[in-house]
């Protein structure tokens, strides 16, 4: 493991000391820190970090609020149907990434469902303006992260001490009552895993951003993965892409500490 | 929670439990409607929902041109499938040992499915099937190899190192896949190995490796000391009672790791698609159909792809369903 990750972390930080591009591989020629200064300075990466934040602020809670009810209304239902519902909703999970975002594209072209119901409906054609891409992107990440967090909350309803629940309804508590005292504290360790989970996978989100824009650049809307794509195939510079990939480790690095610190305080305890 | 008694309310959950099925399958069901209709029936203005089927994307995506024998190959190919189905069945009742059976089965079909060209003259999205076969077998073999091991140490080892270690390997979990990918990209250029299953597989082994390392950890650590100590004191070096007293009874958590590994390679985008110019996997190979920046392409034609692309992790997934979803609360729940 650790010469298999280090090691290339190592050589991103090395090759961003560089000037390379494709025709100089062999014989970098050493910048010193010019292109982490000029990353740095490059509005479009900090309002690829902006944006990239924001997708998490939004997402993040819209995910788990959905999941967690579905999970709730799935642990009402009883019997063999269950399987085939939970096998259901868990396809945005199990099919690839790339294609889950094309189906998923594929409802909002011309000729798509969800674009024929805007014009029956609505009496209006879908724009594919940078507002709408951007509501799009923010609407598919919760649609394809929402599964694995129902997945988790789903087992964690099955593992509540029932006799919790039960003294609780003969004290005379209502199901709201019961989710809103019992359930949620339960389930509160479940919640963060779910967030860090999330926020892990939403940092480094290029595979959904890069089908529904296409690398499209009218639509500004960039994370910090399509940025770094962009820099190094479209304007083929390696070193400024590797600066880029050490800073962005870095802010990851910052916005994860929080949650690092609080996963080695638990390991320690269980220890 | 209890359930609900009230015939109401019971209809409002089945009600609702539909809306999220149709929110969270819609999108697929309707690929799969498309994948089946011509070129004209799939760009109408007004949905078609009842429609003569036809197969020609499929045969467009997958073969160079149809043979004339094509129905009898593809019975065949049925009547193979329906052997293996009665062998399982039958197997289990002469109670030869499941794992055997599942070996038959599953190199049977790897068979079948590599011995397809030499009946048929396959296009283009065949080669990247295999290729995403190949990679993805040599992944999972590797970073299961090497995460059980360091899995197995960890679980074992309780100083402090090992507590920052498994920390360490969430961290590197939560990566960006471009801090990886172009290290690997220029090596691969200036040892010329860029382009090659070789160097995707590598690089799909590290990246995968952290989170194989933390579910056979969290796996390896129900395992009581006392039966591997029983082992050591019968005269068994630690290595040895590693491989014949623990790996048989950690089975079921190394195919939970292998099935979640196989997911995460089969789904890998970018680290392939910076890797390689023309040896993709499925994954990447969707994105030549996804049309250019103002165009959209041919819609049966991606929809069949998208489907074809599709299937066969679905299948694999069909079969071990409980295996995955043990894996996605075995690390989580139990803490």
């Amino acid at each position: 493991m650790v010469t298999l990750m280090i090691v290339p972390l190592g050589l991103a930080v090395f090759i961003g000391l560089h000037r390379v591009s494709y025709s100089t591989f062999k014989n970098p020629v050493f910048v010193g820190l010019s292109n982490y200064l000029e990353v740095l300075s490059d509005p479009a990466f900090w309002d690829a970090v902006l944006w990239n934040i924001l997708i998490i602020l939004v997402v993040v809670p819209a995910h788990i609020i959905l999941a967690f009810i579905a999970a709730l209304i799935l642990d009402q239902v009883t019997g063999p149907i269950r399987g085939f519902y939970l096998a259901a909703m868990l396809l945005p999970m199990i099919v690839v990434p790339v294609i889950g975002t094309v189906v998923f594209r594929q409802l909002f072209d011309p000729s798509g469902l969800i674009a024929w119901f805007f014009r029956v409906v609505l009496g209006e054609r879908i724009l594919f303006t940078e507002t709408f891409m951007k509501a799009l992107i923010l609407i598919h990440s919760t649609w394809i992260s929402t599964p694995f967090a129902l997945v988790i909350f789903f087992a964690g309803l099955q593992m509540l001490p029932r006799d919790l629940i039960e003294s609780a309804s003969i004290d005379g508590a209502n199901r709201i009552q019961q989710i809103r005292h019992i359930v949620i504290p339960q389930l509160r360790s479940l919640f963060l895993l779910n967030a860090i989970l999330a926020v892990m996978d939403l940092l480094r989100l290029f595979d959904n951003v890069f089908v529904l824009t296409r690398m499209n650049p009218i639509f500004h809307s960039d994370t910090m993965q399509t940025y770094l794509y962009r820099i190094a195939t479209t304007v083929k510079r390696l070193g400024k892409a590797n600066a880029g990939a050490v800073l962005t480790v870095i802010i990851i690095m910052v916005v994860l500490i929080p949650f690092l610190i609080y996963m080695y305080r638990e390991q320690i305890e269980e220890r | 929670m209890q359930p609900i008694k009230n015939p109401l309310g019971r209809v409002f959950i089945h009600l609702s439990i539909w809306v999220f099925v149709l929110y969270n399958s819609v999108p697929f069901v309707w690929t799969f409607l498309q994948s089946l209709k011509t070129k004209k029936q799939a760009n109408s203005r007004t949905p078609l929902f009842w429609f003569e089927p036809t197969f020609e994307q499929y045969s467009e995506l997958w073969l160079e041109k149809v043979p004339e024998n094509f129905s009898v190959l593809v019975y065949t190919l049925i009547a193979i499938l329906i052997t293996l189905f009665l062998f399982s069945v039958i197997g289990k009742k002469l109670s030869i040992s499941s794992v055997a059976i599942r070996l038959i089965i599953l190199g049977t079909i790897v068979l079948m499915l590599l011995s397809i060209p030499l009946f048929v003259k396959t296009a283009e999205f065949y080669d990247y099937f295999v290729n995403t076969m190949i990679v993805a077998i040599g992944t999972v073999i590797i970073s299961i190899g090497i995460a059980s091991l360091s899995g197995y140490a960890l679980s074992r080892y309780l100083g402090i190192a090992g507590v920052i270690l498994i920390i360490l390997a969430l961290a590197f979990r939560s990566l960006p896949r471009m801090a990886f990918g172009l290290p690997y990209f220029w090596m691969g250029q200036i040892s010329g190995l860029y382009d090659s299953n070789f160097l995707v597989i590598i690089a799909l082994a590290a990246v995968n490796q952290p989170f194989a390392i933390y579910m056979l950890r969290s796996f390896f650590k129900d395992i009581p000391r006392e039966i591997e100590e029983a082992a050591m004191v019968d005269g068994a070096s630690r290595f040895e009672a590693f491989i014949k007293v623990i790996v048989p009874i950690m089975w079921p958590g190394i195919i939970t790791t292998s099935l979640f590994t196989l997911v995460l390679v089969y789904h890998e985008f970018l680290l392939v698609r910076i890797l390689t110019l023309k040896n993709w996997t499925l994954a990447v190979a969707m994105q030549q159909y996804l049309g250019g920046i103002s165009d959209s392409g041919s819609l049966p034609l991606k929809s069949a792809a998208a489907v074809s692309a599709a299937l066969p992790l679905l299948v694999v997934i069909l079969f071990y369903q409980k295996h995955l979803i043990k894996g996605i609360t075995a690390g989580s729940v139990k803490g």
